[in-house]
């Protein structure tokens, strides 16, 4: 049996004007094993984020439902935890005091608390930063204490919303082998999001293409290349196979929606 | 599930309304049925009727003119030399920093506490409290004044000497419709502290006003229902206040887009 | 050189103390030649006579015990009506639209007014201080804790409930510090009403204090004494700011400049 399953999943946003709706996501059903890392592609404003606020339960589905270990998923829990596109980082919190956050929510003493966070920050190398406020790091650096802080409440499945998404080239790659260590060595369901084609297949077990709005997913995509994986793997015959199959089936979801992200395009 | 816009715009009205007609309508029964003693805290119609008597004897139009007076002047002379300061302080440090103690003791303490020491110098007429008026809203007109000049950006300052204006053309050109909103600002917090000042300068020692009004009726046997009309009419006057000088803001600045 | 170099870095302190010497000076020579009435006038040398004179009879100690009584009370009390009711306000809807005729109501009455009233109800003392102090006070701390909450960003609370927390947790870890700036903002100018209420309710319906000193001196127009009860509020109020500045810095250390 799947750990995840999102069966016929929508979801309509009130409309610009009263009364109206705006089906973002249209009956989405995609099923996950446990310890699968699972990549999502698709159009600007398809419905990615909506996608994963349903599986954190921070939405209400207008119909369908989010079963995790076959039971329904009705209120957020540290058993799914989010990193936000945006960080989201408490700006009154150093960065352990932010690491610490869920582990305080989950009422663990602080002590333990302290020693856990440290490990996960140690982990994502900002072991040395712990007393710092975000204001004095680097967008990366906010990035990797927020993916620190869900680590930290040993969450099942990890949702990850474009987090490189604010980095540059050269340390996105270098965060992703750092992502795909950690996730070899917790083993976590991963579901990740992203609009960088290369980074999706290089990083997932799987990648999900989804229509331009309304969202729905199109086509799934198995990466069958062998793990670990590393760099190299970007010049090898198949990698670039993977690439151009999803390359093309996005094409068609642009064209029909007009825009797509000028520095996906690029990549 | 979310409401519907119209009740969305609604309910903070509708709620406001029943909350505050509640409060009327419990205040009035009790106070007419005497359930609470009426001479200490009065009823709504009660009121109404002691607001007519006042303005049928022509007492409080006549004080509330006074009152106008004293306020105006004060408050005209604090615009002009408070924004004169402003500027002098925004071109000299020196000159701000000469006179930094000055203002600071002047702003830390509340103005009421030389009301007592004017009388003494200026009698107890409308000119002490003229002065009163002045002395407490020049000083957040000319502070305002200086942030507002400060926050103008060079480029203006520089584009126009680029053209070849004076000094005094960059004042009137540049600097002072640039600080604009902030003088404003400024002016919006000086109403206020102006007002309490004023009041409270009648209620100490005058010979007419509003606050000498509030004064006598705060003394009178069965005076409490005229003191709620004063107050209320303190309050209507510095709304009208603020409301006149928004007015004049967005007719001065209509280059800002006022939502 | 070296002297530039202090002085540069002094100019404001200098500046401001080489501006409040001339200022004295003038006052004391326009009244030593004659120009003004001595007694009415007074003199910054009248005012350090008088200084110490109340100094000497006790006067100064015991207005600033009762002035500092009373603004601490008022102030107290209506810090924490001011942030509850602000908190509640800002978080639910039903709370916000019924309060709020009310909040704006005493925040645009003028509050001086109210004053004969509050005295007939209360009486003559410290009572009837501290309550207008309190009424003075507690509306900028509440509109300005509501503004706080208003200003705590969604994303935020939706963290919190992404890691399991409740509306408790939710308050406790990002309404209040998220409203923290606001809420302080409102608390200072609270804090001068607070001086305002004072002053007003020991000048109007009190028989001790700054305030009824500075009414009764001014009275028998000894205008020497009435400085010196202006002055140390003045000194109050200064220390006060900075002693709130300081506060201020060491809460807001995580916020970039
Ligand atoms: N709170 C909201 N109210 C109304 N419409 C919304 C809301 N949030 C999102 N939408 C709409 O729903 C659609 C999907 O939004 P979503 O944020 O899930 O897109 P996305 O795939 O994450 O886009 P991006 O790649 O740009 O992050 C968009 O068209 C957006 O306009
Ligand atoms: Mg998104």
């Amino acid at each position: 049996m799947a750990q995840l399953e999102v069966k016929d999943l929508s979801l309509s946003y009130p409309g610009s004007r009263s009364g109206s709706t705006f089906l973002a996501l249209d009956k989405v059903n995609v099923s996950i094993e446990k310890g699968e890392f699972v990549t999502i592609v698709g159009p600007s404003g398809c419905g990615k984020s909506t996608l994963l606020m349903l599986v954190a339960a921070l939405l209400r589905p207008t119909s369908g439902a989010v079963q995790l270990n076959q039971k329904d998923v009705t209120k957020p829990g540290p058993d799914r935890a989010l990193v936000f596109q945006d960080f989201a980082l408490l700006p009154w919190r150093t960065v352990i005091k932010n690491v610490e956050l869920g582990l305080e929510l989950k009422k663990v003493p602080s002590a333990q608390r302290r020693k856990e966070a440290l490990k996960y920050l140690d982990m994502v190398e900002l072991g040395k930063f712990c007393n710092h406020y975000p204001h004095q790091l680097s967008g990366g650096m906010r990035q990797r204490v927020g993916i620190a802080r869900a680590l930290s409440v040993d969450p099942e499945v990890l949702l990850m919303d474009e987090p490189f998404g604010a980095l540059d080239a050269q340390i996105r790659q270098v965060m992703g082998l750092e992502l795909l260590r950690i996730w070899e060595r917790e083993r976590k369901t991963i579901i990740f999001v992203t609009h960088d084609i290369d980074e999706a297949v290089y990083l997932g077990d799987r990648v999900l293409v989804m229509s331009a709005s309304p969202g729905r997913v199109i086509q799934e995509v198995k990466i069958s290349l062998p793990r670990p994986r590393d760099l190299s793997l970007r010049n090898k015959a198949e990698f670039t196979a993977y690439r151009e199959t999803i390359w093309n089936l996005l094409e068609k979801q642009v064209q029909a929606n007009g825009a797509w992200r000028q520095d996906s395009a690029l990549s | 599930m979310h409401r519907s816009l119209l009740a969305h715009r609604l309910a903070p009205l509708i709620v406001g309304l029943l909350s505050v007609s509640l409060f009327l309508l419990i205040w009035e029964i009790a106070g007419s049925t005497e359930t609470v003693r009426s001479e200490l805290v009065s009823y709504p119609t009660q009121i109404l009727s002691a607001f007519k008597r006042l303005i049928l004897s022509g007492e409080l139009a006549q004080n509330t003119l006074i009152s106008l007076r004293e306020f105006g002047e004060g408050f005209a002379a604090a615009i002009v030399i408070g924004i004169a300061c402003g500027v002098a302080f925004a071109l000299s440090r020196t000159i701000r920093y000469l006179f930094e103690p000055i203002f600071v003791a002047l702003y830390t303490a509340p103005i009421i506490v030389f009301v007592p020491v004017l009388v003494v110098w200026f009698g107890i007429g409308t000119t002490s409290k003229s002065i009163a008026v002045f002395l407490s809203a020049f000083i957040p007109i000319a502070i305002n004044t200086t942030t507002g000049i400060e926050e103008i950006s060079e480029s203006w300052v520089r584009a126009l000497r680029a053209f070849g204006a004076s000094r005094t053309q960059i004042i009137f050109k540049a600097m002072l419709p640039g600080a604009i909103p902030s003088i404003m600002a400024g002016i919006r917090l000086a109403i206020g502290r102006g007002i309490v000042v004023l009041i409270a300068g009648e209620m100490y020692v005058s010979m007419s006003g509003i606050g000498r009004l509030i004064s006598i009726y705060s003394v009178a046997p069965d005076g409490v229902p005229e003191i709620f009309v004063l107050v209320a009419v303190v309050a209507t006057f510095g709304y009208v206040c603020v409301l006149l000088f928004s007015l004049i803001e967005s007719g001065l600045t209509p280059w800002r887009s006022h939502s | 050189m070296i002297f530039e170099g202090a002085y540069k870095r002094n100019e404001r302190l200098l500046l401001g103390a080489l501006g409040l010497l001339i200022f004295a000076v003038f006052w004391e020579s326009v009244v030593r030649l004659g120009y003004l009435n001595p007694i009415t006038a007074s003199s910054p040398s009248r005012i350090a006579q008088a200084f110490a004179s109340q100094w000497h009879n006790g006067a100064i100690l015991k207005n600033s015990r009762i002035f500092l009584f009373e603004l601490t009370v008022g102030f107290t009390l209506a810090f924490i009506v001011g942030v509850t009711l602000g908190i509640a306000m800002g978080v639910n809807r039903l709370v916000e639209y019924a309060a709020d005729p009310f909040v704006w109501l005493i925040y645009a009455s003028p509050t001086i007014a109210f004053y004969p009233l509050l005295m007939i109800w209360i009486g003559f003392g410290s009572a009837t201080v501290i309550t207008v102090t309190f009424l003075l006070t507690f509306v900028s701390i509440v509109v300005n804790t509501m503004a706080g909450v208003h200003a705590a960003e969604p994303q935020m609370i939706r963290v919190l409930k992404v890691f399991g927390g409740k509306p408790i947790d939710i308050i406790l870890k990002v309404i209040i510090p998220a409203s923290l700036p606001l809420m302080l903002a409102g608390v200072r100018i609270g804090l001068s009403r607070a001086f305002l209420g004072v002053i007003l309710g020991e000048m109007f319906s009190s028989n001790a204090g700054f305030g009824y000193d500075i009414a009764y001196y001014a009275g028998q127009l000894q205008t020497a004494t009435v400085f010196v009860s202006i002055i140390i509020l003045i000194v109050i109020g200064t220390i006060i700011n900075l002693l709130f500045t300081a506060v201020e810095a060491r809460l807001f250390a995580w916020k970039a400049r």
